[in-house]
């Protein structure tokens, strides 16, 4: 079996800040109650009266290649798996936060039931792995988020990043993220 | 991005639109996931349909571990998609939320005092029988209200009701939708029609947001044609999340709609951009609307509404350029102002000039089974058979609303849904005639009826109030016994009529067993009836009983729905003026193609109406017959002082209305709604962002903090509905967040009896 490439596409102009992914992703992973591994955050509105816009982001773990995260754990709990989408192993985590530290998206927390750094993980194990797109992407009332294998061309997320203009989230930072944003049309910051 | 995000940051959703900046804890303080619990049910995704707000949009769920239950939509489910919004994907949260109801209780001190006796569900129906035994024979049956948010719920209420002898029932959409019910109802003889969203290329929305009031299939279906190139005007006095996906967002003067109404139909008539053979052949009455709207020029709009004649226009013009795919929304929460039939009757013509009925990205009529075996003239579809019953008493007097009673002011509400409003005034004035006892279920009467002060001094005069519910409500912290509901995760129901643009059955089942003492609704109004004497009318015996009643017996569509969680019958969407969907249809149901006409359409529901001249009535000749109403007629009304500024309110994608504020994921998200105020505005009143105010009307007062915004009109304030709860024991919820009722005044507008859900307002810092 070819190694696959996860990766997915946030279009932030279908989005409408409604938190389905939000707990859709806290009801599939059992995240507790305090913290996320997902959130869409609205910033604005911004712009004089009437003019106005308001800018949809996602926060969450964006898939780096080359994932900070990774080389300053010094237990190996945090990893790439091989295909492709960043894991954080409990058993090894020892805690240290140095992960958390290291990530430039804000995308990880210590889970306080397990005590150890936890993440989005596209719903790897419980979802991916059996063939169902994440739980995010499964719920989004208005199809605003894309999944799939970037190393197959005939993928729905390269059909889109065909298609679609996307920007990588803070790509001067060198992370190559394998999480895109198509940005607002009408002009927001990404 | 620059912002820089810090960890508390992250923590909170901050929303712009909610603003909803509270102080999450770092640590779970909530028992969403409760150690060792432990539920009993289907480990296997069973089909149902969800209850967190009243779209009923079809899911699938099951227990995982045997801890937890995992929401998911239903992936079959064509108009979802399988997708499933926050507030459906919350129900595990409610499920197991301790602060629910657990057992039938009697009240113990005095009326919301809180203080409870738990008692078994035999004393509790005994306690109602007999105090509902003492109202009928002092006062008479019609003494006894019932109220209930609709539902399948709702047909084993009003048997109750019938049966006892009232004609006193009611729903809650006086205080939603029910201006645009009366108005399609004066048009074309039936409220049943409804949008194609998904194939819009033009969509005016008037204050309906279809990206915060969330009905999951129609965010859909704008979303749908905004990524097909549709274009999408908001007209909102607030920058709502709808506003913003608009192309367009025209923040309108409240309660001045109407005006923008009537100047889009003056000019589509004026410059003749309507759709004159559809005038001409399906509608009555063109000549006196002509008429009528002569003076309502784009430049008097202006005056009215602050939106620019030019753009009036344009709008007016663009529209006429999409149609027939282009659409005013007729709305859902239609109060607005106490015009709101005019509004929505003009939002209806608008429409109709514009051909769109019955068209692919237009409106059209619903497919229902009735509908379409009415069409053919025999049953092709299986429709839903009631359960038998002995006659029901004659009701000795007439409704206390009057809602379809010859000669009274409510006489074109439906009766089936009453002025919900009157009842706390008939309970105070005694007029027409006392009322000592309501029934209210899973409905919220204290939090969603404006002037709550007074329904609450309403409520404090009856001998008996009985909630049913699944919370210590507002009303229920009010009511001499509660009866604790299953949620709709923990109960199997009868069937629920979901029928579109195709027919269509939903059906709600258990997935888990109930957490707590708690029973379905059929159950409890049997139980209740047999306490009373009144078994006979409730002649099932179990859930499967009632299913197979109401499939006439066809056991195979019961099966069929209880796997799939739906009945469809294969339909495609029908749209009868549309060539390729006739065809599909008449392929489908051969009985149909003797009805094609020449043009290979079926017009002939169109020409026989039941309304008076069997066509589409531009002219209401029962509106006008009855209240001098027939068309539309701008009458300026005062929803402000010189001195005050308006309120306004809406949805939050994050609740529904009176419902959800205390579900504990839902409130984490979203735990206090904000009043919204203008920087400027704020700054004349010398307020900084998150200020406690306290806002008054001449209604009543109360107090909640403010943000400051450029979302909202400088002649305006805004607060997101259903927050500041009244009830002690929503312990979450209680007294967060602006409330809405406290300042609204109570309201009965003309011909369609909704209440009003704009005042003027004045604030000042506490």
């Amino acid at each position: 079996m070819t190694e696959k490439r996860y990766g997915m596409v946030y279009d932030s102009n279908k989005c409408i800040g409604c938190q389905s992914c939000n707990v859709a992703c806290r009801a599939e992973n059992k995240v507790p109650d305090g913290v996320s591994r997902l959130q869409v955050w609205i910033e604005g509105p911004r712009g004089k009266f009437p003019n106005l816009t308001m800018d949809f982001h996602r926060q969450s773990c964006v898939m780096c290649e080359k994932a900070p995260c990774v080389p300053v754990c010094p237990t190996g709990a945090s990893y790439i798996n091989k295909d492709g989408v960043a894991m954080v192993d409990i058993k090894k985590c020892v805690g240290c936060k140095y992960c958390i530290v290291a990530c430039p998206y804000q995308a990880r927390f210590v889970n306080p039931q397990t005590g150890a750094a936890d993440k989005c993980t596209f719903c790897y194990e419980s979802r991916v792995v059996q063939g169902m797109k994440p739980a995010c992407v499964s719920a989004c009332p208005t199809n605003a988020l894309t999944f799939g294998d970037l190393n197959d061309s005939k993928s729905e997320v390269r059909v889109v990043l065909g298609k679609q203009y996307t920007v990588k989230p803070k790509e001067h930072l060198g992370t190559k993220p394998k999480l895109r944003t198509i940005p607002n049309w009408r002009g927001g910051e990404v | 991005m620059n912002k820089k995000f810090t960890r508390r940051t992250f923590l909170k959703w901050s929303g712009a639109a909610a603003a909803t900046i509270a102080a999450v804890p770092a640590l779970p303080k909530m028992i969403s996931w409760a150690e060792g619990a432990s539920l009993e049910g289907s480990a296997d995704f069973v089909r149902s349909y969800c209850e967190m707000c009243t779209s009923r949009c079809p899911i699938q769920a099951k227990v995982v571990d045997g801890k937890t239950v995992l929401i998911n939509g239903n992936p079959d489910w064509a108009a979802t998609g399988g997708t499933v919004c926050a507030r459906g994907g919350s129900g595990f949260s409610q499920l197991y939320d301790p602060q629910r109801i657990q057992k039938p209780m009697i009240r113990a001190g005095e009326r919301g005092e809180g203080k409870w006796r738990e008692v078994s569900w035999d004393e509790a129906y005994a306690f109602i029988a007999e105090k509902m035994g003492a109202i009928k024979t002092k006062y008479g049956p019609e003494a006894m209200a019932f109220a209930n948010r609709g539902g399948t719920h709702m047909a084993y209420m009003v048997t109750l009701a019938r049966a006892f002898g009232t004609p006193n029932t009611f729903t809650h959409e006086a205080t939603c939708p029910q201006a645009r019910t009366v108005a399609l109802n004066a048009t074309f003889g039936t409220p049943a029609l409804g949008i194609d969203y998904g194939n819009v290329k033009y969509l005016l929305s008037l204050g309906r947001n279809h990206f915060e009031g969330i009905h999951v299939a129609q965010a859909r279906g704008v979303m749908n044609a905004l990524s097909k190139g549709g274009k999408l005007v908001s007209v909102d006095p607030r920058y709502s999340i709808t506003s913003m996906k608009a192309h367009e967002w025209y923040p309108i003067k409240p309660g001045t709609d109407l005006a923008l109404m009537l100047a889009i139909n003056h000019v589509l008539i004026r410059d003749r951009l309507y759709d004159e053979d559809f005038v001409a052949r399906y509608t009555d009455g063109f000549e006196v609307l002509k008429g009528s709207i002569t003076e309502y020029t784009p430049a008097w709009a202006e005056k009215q509404t602050g939106i620019k004649s030019t753009d009036i226009e344009r709008i007016a013009k663009e529209l006429a350029g999409a149609k027939p795919r282009a659409v005013v929304d007729w709305g859902w929460r239609t109060q607005t102002t106490p015009e709101e039939f005019e509004l929505r009757r003009a939002i209806v013509i608008t429409n109709m000039l514009l051909g769109n009925l019955e068209v692919p990205g237009g409106t059209f009529f619903v497919k229902s089974p009735a509908f379409i075996n009415g069409l053919v003239g025999k049953e092709v579809v299986q429709d839903m058979k009631g359960w038998k019953t002995p006659p029901f008493p004659a009701p000795g007097k007439p409704r206390l609303d009057g809602a379809g009673v010859k000669g009274q002011p409510n006489f074109m509400v439906p009766p089936a849904d009453g002025v919900v409003q009157t009842i706390p005034e008939a309970i105070l004035t005694e007029q027409p005639y006392p009322v000592k006892g309501w029934f209210v279920l899973r409905y919220n009467p204290v939090a969603t009826i404006p002037h709550t002060q007074r329904v609450m001094d309403a409520i404090k005069k009856l001998d008996l109030l009985v909630v049913c519910d699944i919370y210590m409500t507002d009303t229920a912290w009010m009511a001499d016994v509660v009866l604790p509901e299953s949620t709709y995760l923990e109960r199997d129901e009868g069937f629920n009529a979901s029928h579109g643009a195709v027919p269509g059955f939903t059906l709600r089942q258990q997935v888990v067993k109930p957490v707590y003492d708690t029973k379905p609704h059929w159950e409890i109004f049997k139980s209740l009836a047999e306490k009373m004497g009144l078994g006979s009318y409730f002649p099932y015996h179990s859930i499967d009983e009632i299913r197979l009643a109401q499939m006439g017996g066809r056991a195979d569509l019961v099966k069929e729905t209880k796997d799939k969680g739906f009945l469809s019958f294969g339909f495609k969407p029908v749209f009868l003026r549309d060539k390729n969907s006739v065809a599909a249809f008449a392929a489908k149901v051969p009985e149909a193609a003797s009805l094609v006409n020449e043009q290979g359409i079926i017009d002939k529901p169109l020409l026989n109406l039941k309304t008076a001249s069997k066509k589409i009535e531009l002219l209401s000749s029962q509106a006008q017959a009855l209240f001098g109403r027939g068309v539309p007629v701008y009458r300026p009304v005062k929803l402000a002082e010189e001195n005050q500024l308006f309120f306004v309110q809406g949805k939050t994608a994050l609740h529904t209305n009176g419902h959800t504020h205390n579900v504990p994921w839902l409130f984490d998200l979203f735990p206090a709604a904000r009043l919204w105020i203008h920087p400027e505005t704020a700054a004349k009143i010398g307020l900084k962002d998150g200020d406690k105010v306290e806002y008054e009307s001449s209604t009543g007062k109360y107090q909640a903090k403010v943000l400051i915004t450029a979302g909202v009109r400088p002649d305006t304030t805004f607060a997101y509905f259903g927050f500041g709860r009244t009830s002690p024991g929503l312990k979450r919820a209680y007294q967060q967040g602006a409330n809405s009722n406290m300042v609204l005044p109570m309201a009965v507008a003309p011909v369609c009896g909704t209440t009003l859900q704009t005042t003027g307002i004045t604030i000042r810092k506490v």
